[in-house]
């Protein structure tokens, strides 16, 4: 029990901070499928950058603007260049998983895993920062969008960016400032796994977390505080598993495939059965056109 | 400009070629760039990559499998563009379609021109239900097909994966401790056809050209066909004039499941013979690149799946000067950035124009 305990503050940071990234893009009206491939770049900047200054807390900054470098190039195609959201977002993670393989065998001679690098220090529970980081990010994230001037503009250019516009909300600027703080916590979930839990980065990060992290964002209704409690909630899933296939080691059952396939298909059973509160802003994925209307 | 960027996707331009051939020519020549950047022999690395993919009968045989698949998956993506639909899931329906080729293969005694259409068809059916899935979704609970699309992969990747074939349909005798043996082999009559001696050219490649060419025909000379079209290009006015939109949308959704399907089992017939027991694909997820630098036309979709399977073929001879396949990867991504960028492509298209054309001529 204390060990699934502590499974889940090591893996929650991950996806909690790459949902609430998702939450951050969509709120205000821009699809992020590209969380995966921002992941990845975080997670290798932050190793990188951990392995050549010698400090984790160098890493962890290179990891949230690796992530926001990239969340710039989505904001450049999908606000500038009107580009189609969600097959930019694929792009992205396709060149993410070139180009990181490529750059790690540039740098370290190796297409499989990099050197070991510092990590993050551990305090007296054994855990992070970022497990802190896991409760204070959501709290915050859900004040500001909901109590602040900020917040409110947010979800105005995510539900009516014509309205927005018209009460003198500058629409693709603020959509591209959620685009790159989506991107850095992106990068941050990502280094969470590189220079927090691994101690190195290794070519299969982030291994579907980015799409976890997606479904944790839609099971969460959108919301930062619902997205949390989904991470949370997948990742005592993926404990459980971890635990489960330890014990079970012994015996020849091998079933961890079912707990891990559970997020996605208990999302798709909310998503299709669950209340009608289920839904993405309403202008999530369309494109703003200043010039039209 | 149509409020729906995708819409030009939908009812594909006249000229797609033209943006897809410069897209793929910058992707080529950025790489190229990025490995003289590297420090690497980058020459010597693009003649490695033409050799592994056109340099001998093997080579040609290997582009051409990969190919056959990935003209499946870009043709499973490209049909539901045209009923407006983006399926994101084809790894999930080439991987059941896969996994039913495998099975079928190995359990059912048949001769092979019984055996192979049968485990063909059975591909298709479990590819055509895990896709026709997010499109009853779609037309009945209003999901969103990108999300259920991708949601649907991951329960196929860890479901298949993670507990099927290592588990009940595992080959690995019990007691033995090796779990990455995958299922039992197929039958020999259920391993496909190849056309010469050291070439794995299979009939993979005609079944994937004649998919190709009867998803072109019944698109564009059969009324059903229309009735899609008119759904993607406008699914109110379609329904006004008395389609069954949600109809033609689930349609659309399975038979692209069973086009994905269809080059899971090429992969298992042709070559692996098997469920392997460690099977990272990704030609769902480049299905998805094909069918956007295609164009989202069944012709584009063919001409861009060779192409690709010939960039995968060639990628592997990459390593001979240090640099890891999943370049491949890096090329199609920059092509698909380019390409959904129609204010990058449009000026420069023009101005490419305007110089071809003589001067004072129409543009």
């Amino acid at each position: 029990m204390i060990g699934m305990l502590h499974g889940i503050l090591e893996f929650a940071p991950v996806l909690v901070l790459a949902a609430l990234g998702g939450v951050l893009s969509e709120k205000a009206g821009v699809v992020n499928i590209g969380l995966e491939g921002m992941m990845r770049f975080g997670a290798f900047a932050a190793a990188v950058g951990a392995f050549f200054t010698g400090s984790p807390w160098a890493g962890l900054a290179c990891g949230a603007l690796a992530g926001a470098a990239s969340a710039a190039i989505h904001a450049l195609f999908c606000l500038r260049l009107r580009a189609d959201q969600v097959v930019t977002g694929i792009a992205l993670n396709l060149v993410a998983l070139g180009l990181v393989t490529f750059l790690l065998e540039s740098i370290f001679g190796s297409s499989g895993v990099s050197p070991p690098v510092p990590t993050l220090p551990r305090g007296a529970s054994g855990h992070t920062i970022l497990a802190v980081a896991a409760f204070a990010v959501p709290l915050l994230l859900h004040l500001a969008l909901s109590r602040t001037p900020w917040g409110l503009r947010v979800r105005a250019v995510g539900e009516h960016p014509n309205a927005a516009a018209a009460l003198g909300v500058r629409v693709l600027a603020l959509r591209a400032g959620c685009v790159l703080g989506s991107g850095a916590l992106a990068g941050l979930g990502g280094a969470a796994l590189s220079i927090g839990i691994l101690g190195q980065f290794d070519t299969r990060i982030p291994a579907g977390q980015g799409f976890m992290a997606l479904a944790a964002m839609v099971f969460g209704r959108w919301t930062p505080l619902g997205a949390a409690g989904a991470a949370f909630f997948f990742a005592a899933a993926d404990a459980l598993q971890r635990q489960l296939s330890f014990s079970l080691r012994a015996s020849d059952l091998r079933i961890e495939g079912v707990f891990l396939a559970l997020p996605y298909a208990l999302t798709l059973l909310v998503l299709a059965f669950g209340s009608k509160r289920v839904r993405a802003p309403a202008a999530d994925g369309v494109p703003y056109d200043p010039e039209g209307r | 400009m149509p409020r729906n960027p995708r819409a030009r996707w939908f009812a594909p331009s006249r000229e797609p070629l033209w943006g897809a051939v410069v897209a793929v020519a910058i992707a080529l020549a950025v790489s190229f760039v990025a490995i003289l950047a590297s420090g690497k022999n980058a020459a010597l690395g693009f003649a490695h990559l033409f050799d592994g993919a056109f340099g001998s009968a093997a080579a040609l045989g290997e582009s051409a499998v990969k190919g056959s698949v990935l003209v499946l998956t870009g043709l499973s993506v490209a049909i539901p563009f045209t009923v407006g639909v983006f399926n994101i899931g084809a790894e999930g329906q080439l991987i059941w379609g896969a996994l039913a080729a495998a099975v079928a293969g190995s359990a059912l005694d048949l001769p092979a021109p019984l055996l192979v259409p049968v485990c063909l068809a059975s591909a298709a059916l479990a590819g055509g239900i895990w896709g026709a899935l997010p499109g009853l979704l779609k037309a009945l609970r209003g999901v969103h097909e990108v999300i259920s699309t991708i949601l649907l992969n991951w329960v196929a990747i860890h479901l298949v994966h993670g507990w099927l074939v290592v588990g009940p349909l595992s080959a690995r005798t019990s007691g033995s401790a090796i779990s990455m043996v995958g299922t039992a082999p197929i039958q020999p009559a259920a391993h496909l056809y190849r056309f010469f001696e050291g070439s794995r050219l299979d009939i993979g490649l005609p079944v994937s050209l004649a998919a190709a060419f009867a998803v072109w025909f019944f698109l564009t000379r059969t009324r059903r066909g229309f009735e899609w079209r008119a759904t993607g290009a406008g699914a109110e006015a379609a329904r006004a004039s008395g389609i069954s939109t949600r109809g033609c949308v689930v349609e659309a959704m399975a038979a692209g499941g069973a086009l994905a399907g269809l080059g899971g089992a090429l992969l298992i017939l042709g070559t692996e013979h098997r469920y392997p027991g460690v099977f990272r694909t990704g030609y769902g997820f480049d299905g998805i690149a094909v069918a956007l630098i295609g164009g989202a036309t069944a012709p584009g979709a063919a001409l861009a799946g060779l192409f690709f399977g010939a960039l995968r073929a060639g990628s592997t001879a990459l390593q001979l000067v240090g640099i890891h396949p999943s370049f491949a990867e890096l090329i199609q991504g920059i092509a698909v950035l380019l390409v959904a960028a129609p204010r990058f492509f449009s000026p420069l298209l023009l101005r490419l124009r305007a110089r071809a054309a003589p001067a004072g001529a129409p543009p």
